[in-house]
């Protein structure tokens, strides 16, 4: 069995060694069924192996994408307005009024701010500036500050006529005094 | 060799000034569709011919919005909101957390801890140089883009309002105009016409404004308006005491 063997590896060693001698240069692509034709064969039979593309990139864009998930049917709205059927009426969105860039408003805004420049210099911007409560012309403070303004400003008419509204008012001052005076501290980059 | 009869002048042409600017001119027009041009006028450099910064174009346009601005957003607090007075269940026994009011910023319909809180004012002013420098560079801007139009006077034929749109549409004088002149008293047509139209308004001149310039397309000064602006700009910019006025923190009275 051996010897068979042994005589069979040598047989296949001498084919190998003959093709070798046969075909010294193995050219790349091209088969052997042509190469054999180009030198003559031996007289050991080589299977004749010719590659073929079978498959290519433009027949797999045209099967499209792969399915996945057959039979999955997503029951889940994934774009769009949610559907909110009350009554079977939608709600209820404001209609869209553009607002009026030109109204008199807006188109003179900012009339009389440089007053005190190219005026003769009588007049401030603050004196001109109707759309501002005269008591918050040229103004600005913190809530306290603003309370205690206001109440500089009404507490004789609020006294006569909205005493309720004027003990509110004190009581909320006081609370904002305890609160910023003995709560809070006040540092170098905020004050309250 | 040199004649000794003739003095030896060697004059020698310096270019010592070189920081002037030429004055800028401009095409005087009128408010009437048959003649084109009527003239012709200088403009200041310093007025009309500044560099402009945009970045005090912006800061006007920014004071002018915020130093009028009065926010009335308001918010109750915890002591404000109706009722809470009594505790809604006992502190120990009930299984829920402990709780005393039911108006606690905890609470759903509570009051709101650090919410805004009735009248809020930005108010601020520039100093004096910036909005000078805002005017001059925005009029500059506007003279150099064409849409600075000075006009004679503005009288006009007709009080039509379809008169002064046409005018408007032939010379290309942009969708929205800003009319400027020296006097707050308009004369009577163009005052008619431009009642109706929404995008085109009157102004007197102290009344001029960086946001106003920047709204409307095109500004139309009469020649009276013109002198009046290089007048008053000139002034501020020249004052010996412009240092002081500017460092002055602005004070509002009472």
């Amino acid at each position: 069995m051996t010897t068979i063997a042994g005589s069979l590896m040598r047989s296949l060693g001498a084919v190998a060694q003959s093709m070798v001698q046969a075909t010294p240069m193995a050219l790349r692509g091209v088969s052997q069924g042509l190469a054999a034709r180009a030198m003559p064969s031996s007289a050991t039979w080589t299977p004749q192996v010719t590659s073929v593309r079978h498959r290519y990139h433009a027949d797999k864009l045209k099967r499209g994408p792969l399915m996945k998930n057959y039979g999955y049917e997503d029951k889940l709205h994934t774009k769009g307005l949610m559907p909110h059927m009350v009554h079977g009426k939608r709600l209820p969105i404001p209609i869209y009024r553009p607002k009026n860039s030109w109204s008199e408003k807006r188109a003179l805004f900012g009339q009389n701010d440089y007053i005190d420049i190219l005026g003769d210099g009588s007049l401030k911007p603050t004196d001109v500036a109707y759309s501002v409560p005269h008591w918050l012309r040229g103004f600005k403070g913190n809530e306290y500050q603003m309370l205690l303004r206001k109440r500089k400003f009404f507490h004789n008419k609020m006294g006569q006529y909205q005493p309720t509204k004027l003990t509110e008012l004190n009581k909320r001052i006081h609370k904002l005094y305890v609160h910023l005076n003995q709560k809070t501290k006040d540092y170098y980059w905020h004050k309250a | 060799m040199l004649d000794s009869s003739v003095p030896l002048i060697l004059d020698e042409k310096f270019v010592n000034a070189r920081n002037v600017v030429a004055a800028r001119e401009a095409w005087v027009e009128t408010l009437d569709t048959n003649t084109s041009d009527v003239g012709m006028i200088t403009l200041h450099p310093d007025v009309f011919s500044v560099c402009p910064r945009m970045d005090i174009i912006h800061e006007n346009v920014v004071w002018q919005r915020k130093y009028k601005m009065v926010s009335k957003a308001h918010t109750k607090t915890k002591p404000e909101v109706r009722g809470g007075g009594r505790k809604p269940w006992p502190q120990k026994g009930t299984g829920r957390a402990r709780h005393s009011s039911i108006r606690s910023p905890l609470w759903v319909g509570g009051g709101v801890t650090h919410g805004p809180r009735a009248f809020t004012t930005q108010f601020y002013m520039l100093p004096l140089v910036t909005r000078i420098h805002g005017l001059t560079s925005t009029l500059s801007a506007k003279f150099a883009q064409d849409d600075l139009k000075i006009v004679e006077s503005l009288q006009m034929a007709s009080d039509e309002p379809g008169y002064i749109e046409k005018l408007c549409e032939n010379r290309e004088w942009g969708p929205s105009v800003l009319f400027v002149d020296d006097t707050d008293l308009m004369p009577r047509n163009i005052t008619i016409a431009t009642d109706t139209i929404q995008h085109m308004n009157l102004m007197p001149v102290y009344g001029l404004n960086v946001y106003s310039m920047l709204k409307h397309s095109t500004l139309v000064l009469t020649v009276g308006a013109v002198r009046r602006l290089e007048e008053r700009i000139l002034y501020h910019l020249n004052r010996p005491d412009l240092t002081k006025a500017n460092a002055t923190p602005f004070k509002k009275q009472n």
